[in-house]
């Protein structure tokens, strides 16, 4: 099979919207909304109007049908202004794939289309106050009566949940089942019972909504449940594979921020009667900086090329996402190194890319998760 | 009806230029369409919009400057033309090579950027006017169609004003004319299903470029702190006067 | 023969009229021509002026300006006097009509020099491209249409003895028809062809606040310009804007109050002999491009910036 590294035509023009939209539209409002810790409507607004809101949803459905690897083209390019504000579009895909993985025909065209047809969004929802990556112990109870199921418990940390049309919710038929008792059921923003409580406080990407989620006696149709009962585990896991290959995309993004704003910054800082940039020490920080966003760029596509062939791609997935946000994290640190006291002000950018991308870390799968998914996969060969 | 836009692709005005062999190389450098071309892929889509008819771009550079009609295709241009040249070109020779595509459109009304973001030519707009035997109103901020003819508003070197024009003209591009729209994911996808024919460039260069260089003029970068602003305008004004002798 | 085009304001000659004919004599003289000059008026023109500088002076009235009407003079001119090469003052109409001109002739087109010169018969002239930021030096075979840059030639001397008016036979042209012409009030000196420039920026924070850049640009004979930034917000009229959809401007001396100095500006004034930048934040790019500047806000250093220059006049 050739190799072939380059974008096609479709594929360059789609990043050149992408950075141009960055550039004009997200970059200018990036420190107010962080500073506000509100949800950039305006913003999501425009991304609805270009096309790049929720534009995984296929044709069919009234989307677009991007592939991943259109996807991580996009992703590295708004995360570049700012990873908290890409968030939003991005969790609202992590919502949309498991309708894509598991809905039937009949619950893609009710979900999905109304997504394309205005700014709107959905939500992911997994975690929960007592469990986070040991996703097979949800609390969470759905009990079936009649049509519907009733679902009773709280997910924690998620994210557009309360901007969300709807949510997908993972809840459990016996909590004794453990992953075999996983449901996957799509609640409806404003179906009673269900209530967002936005969590405040957050050290970075404060412009994407982050919720704790609480449903008491909520009623939801058995016509929302995606797939069978018992396989709501399987669905969870399949997205996660998928969805964390953008995180790695947004955090190439953050990466490559943190290179420029320390580039900018060590040619114009003199010190010792030159600029800084004619120093080792700084040129190492920004040559490792260079290793890093190259190298991840490059796996991040291999994993999106691998999802799009649809060949496995789960361990593949968990690299890029662990080492892109740990490089980036790392790109961060040093570009507020290298600015050293402004590095540690709101007057410069770089504090906040590190604010911001330590939740890459973290988010779909924690870097530790990650590094258990890739030893499995070492040690089943 | 028939609205053509005429196109270029030139750097980004925020990319780096560099030197190589007398010669701007821009092998690093961000292309984009040209902005001011930008307007008037712009104007010819809402004159679409608001008359009927067809948009077309008409592109002329090397063969990367397909990136660029791709662009304004995108945009929402219906189809394009790009006649192909790999060197520089003056505007009398890309007027005389882009006069015979626009003449078999037979156009309503074309439309270009009022200068370009790389030769800093402000006359291909009015070369093209003199190849197709029709006025040229430059530097245009406002423009609307009324039957045969053409009301716009346009910037003179001191003021503006407004004429009336019998179509077919040429126009050129102002900022203010309008506000370009983003190339949408879907007239990305769209446009690459979207016809780009190509055509050789007939004509020969009346200019050559014997050179480039980049002269950064080394500024003195005095800068004086303003917590007394009335020491610091009294400095300034010193060095002004005493120093750089221009006041 | 050399033809060069004469721009004036009704009254007198342009100043770039003047630097116009220093090139266009220069030429001539490397091509064992002579100069003619063509003087193209709406309804008068300074037709004895312009006879103190060449011999020969076609002239022509013809109602308000079109770039279809000056093209046709301009061609006239040309074509009577069988120009080799056509020299006149850049500006956005000058580009305008000799584009036009350059075409019908099948010339080269060098607009907007900085200098030119006669090399084994072709004309070779530099200058600036990509924004401003490159010069080029560029060739040209005869016949050619050049346009001069303003403030780059020193200004003619006049003749020992007057020339002589010929009347040119202008044909009439398919052209435009001028509706309203929309005069923006004169304010001192014309921005392209100052000496001085001050320029106000968002910076400024409000409309009201350019009566400090004016009383600055007045008290230094100088032309008020103005960023995109602040034309957009209706503060200022285009035509007073300076950057690459403006005016390109390259003054002895350019003020930039309140200026941020995004590229597009740049590309405007970034010839300047001297820059001074006045910017309440110390990472604005405008300083990069600075020879002098005060860290401060306009509202206090502008004010006090005026009483300098007046106790330094005084």
């Amino acid at each position: 099979m050739p190799v072939d590294f380059s974008l096609t035509e479709e594929q360059k023009q789609l990043q050149a919207l992408a950075r141009r939209f960055a550039k004009e539209v997200i970059l200018p409002v990036a420190a107010e909304y962080d500073e506000k810790e509100e949800v950039p409507w305006p913003v999501i607004e425009r991304l609805h109007e270009v096309g790049l809101l929720n534009a995984i949803i296929p044709e069919a459905y009234g989307g677009m049908g991007l592939k991943m690897l259109d996807e991580v083209i996009v992703g590295e390019e708004l995360a570049y202004a700012c990873m908290g504000i890409y968030t939003i579009p991005m969790a609202s895909d992590l919502g949309i794939t498991p309708v894509l993985l598991a809905g039937t025909e009949e619950q893609k065209r009710r979900f999905l289309t109304p997504l394309t047809q205005k700014p709107a969004l959905a939500a992911f929802a997994l975690s929960e106050p007592g469990n986070g990556s040991d996703a097979a112990a949800l609390r969470t109870r759905a009990v079936r009566q009649g049509d519907h199921y009733v679902l009773n418990g709280t997910k924690m940390w998620i994210s557009n949940g309360g901007e969300a049309e709807w949510v997908v919710v993972f809840a459990t038929v016996n909590p004794e089942l453990r992953h075999k008792g996983v449901v996957a059921l799509v609640v409806e923003k404003g179906t009673p019972g269900f209530q967002a409580v936005k969590i405040h406080g957050k050290m970075g990407q404060r412009a994407s909504g982050t919720y704790e989620l609480i449903f008491e006696d909520v009623k939801v149709p058995v016509e929302n449940r995606l797939g069978e009962e018992g396989e709501g585990f399987k669905i969870a896991m399949n997205t996660l594979n998928k969805t964390r290959i953008p995180v790695a995309a947004g955090s190439v993004g953050v990466a490559r921020r943190a290179l420029d704003e320390a580039k900018k910054y060590a040619k114009e800082r003199e010190a010792f009667g030159q600029p800084i940039a004619n120093f080792q020490a700084i040129q190492f920080k920004l040559a490792d900086m260079m290793i890093g966003i190259e190298t991840a760029r490059m796996y991040t596509y291999y994993a999106a090329w691998l999802a799009d062939q649809g060949l496995p791609h789960a361990h593949a997935s968990a690299i890029a996402k662990a080492y892109a946000s740990e490089i980036a994290f790392e790109a961060a640190n040093q570009a507020i190194q290298i600015h050293g006291g402004y590095g540690y002000v709101r007057e410069f950018p770089v504090e906040k890319l590190l604010r911001d991308v330590k939740l890459n870390q973290i988010y779909e799968g924690t870097n530790e998760i990650q590094r258990l998914i890739i030893a499995r996969h070492v040690l089943a060969e | 009806m028939k609205f053509v836009a005429v196109i270029r692709q030139v750097p980004d005005g925020e990319s780096r230029l560099k030197i190589q062999g007398n010669r701007v190389d821009l092998s690093g450098a961000t292309l984009i369409l040209d902005q001011m071309d930008e307007y008037a892929v712009e104007e010819t889509l809402r004159l679409k919009e608001k008359h009927g008819g067809e948009a077309i771009v008409v592109g002329f550079g090397p063969e990367r400057t397909e990136e660029a009609i791709r662009t304004a295709l995108a945009m929402g241009a219906d189809r394009g033309i790009h006649v192909v040249y790999e060197g520089f070109a003056d505007p009398v020779a890309v007027a005389e090579a882009l006069a015979g595509v626009i003449q078999e459109e037979a156009p309503t009304l074309v439309v270009t950027g009022g200068q370009q973001a790389d030769w800093d030519s402000q006359a291909l707009g009015a070369a093209l006017a003199e190849a197709l035997g029709v006025p040229v109103v430059s530097w245009t901020t406002a423009l609307e169609l009324e039957g045969e003819t053409a009301k716009a508003k346009h910037d003179l070197d001191e003021g503006a004003e407004w004429v009336r024009v019998r179509l077919p003209a040429v126009f050129t591009t102002q900022q203010g004319l309008n506000e370009p729209r983003y190339p949408t994911l879907p007239g990305i996808m769209k446009a690459k299903k979207k016809e780009v024919k190509k055509v050789a460039f007939q004509g020969a260069p009346k200019v050559e470029i014997l050179e480039e260089t980049i002269q950064e003029k080394t500024r003195l970068q005095k800068i004086l702190d303003g917590k007394d602003p009335v020491a610091a305008a009294e400095e300034l004004v010193r060095l002004l006067h005493e120093e750089a002798k221009v006041l | 023969m050399v033809l060069v085009v004469l721009d004036h304001d009704g009254n007198k000659l342009r100043k770039g009229s003047l630097e116009a004919l220093t090139r266009a004599r220069a030429l001539a003289e490397a091509l064992g021509s002579k100069v003619v000059g063509v003087l193209l008026a709406e309804e008068k023109a300074p037709a004895e002026e312009a006879l103190a500088y060449v011999e020969t002076l076609y002239t022509a009235t013809l109602g308000p300006y079109t770039a279809e009407k000056w093209a046709a003079g301009v061609l006239a001119a040309a074509r009577q006097v069988g120009a080799q090469a056509v020299v006149a003052p850049s500006s956005r109409q000058s580009r305008t009509y000799l584009g036009r001109v350059a075409y019908a002739l099948k010339a080269g087109l060098l607009e907007d020099t900085l200098e030119s010169t006669v090399e084994g018969g072709a004309v070779v002239a530099t200058r600036y491209a990509y924004l401003n930021r490159v010069t080029q030096k560029v060739r040209a075979a005869l016949p050619v249409v050049l346009t001069v840059k303003p403030n780059t030639t020193p200004l003619a001397e006049p003749l020992p003895t007057r020339g002589e008016v010929k009347t040119l036979e202008v044909p009439s042209v398919p052209t435009v028809e001028v509706l309203e012409r929309l005069q923006e009030e004169k304010k001192g000196v014309s921005l392209t062809e100052a000496d001085i420039v001050v320029t106000g920026g968002r910076g400024m924070g409000s409309a009201e606040a350019f009566r400090l850049v004016e009383e600055l640009a007045a008290l230094l004979g100088g032309a008020v310009g103005a960023t995109r930034a602040v034309v957009d917000a209706g503060w200022r009229p285009y035509s007073e804007q300076v950057g690459q959809t403006g005016k390109t401007v390259q003054p002895s001396l350019y003020i930039a109050l309140g200026v941020s100095g995004a590229v597009q500006h740049l590309a405007g004034m970034n010839k300047s002999k001297y820059i001074v930048a006045v910017n309440k934040d110390p990472e604005a790019p405008i300083f990069k491009h600075a020879d002098y500047g005060i860290v401060g806000d306009v509202h206090q250093v502008v004010p006090a910036l005026i009483e300098a220059v007046k106790r330094l006049k005084d």
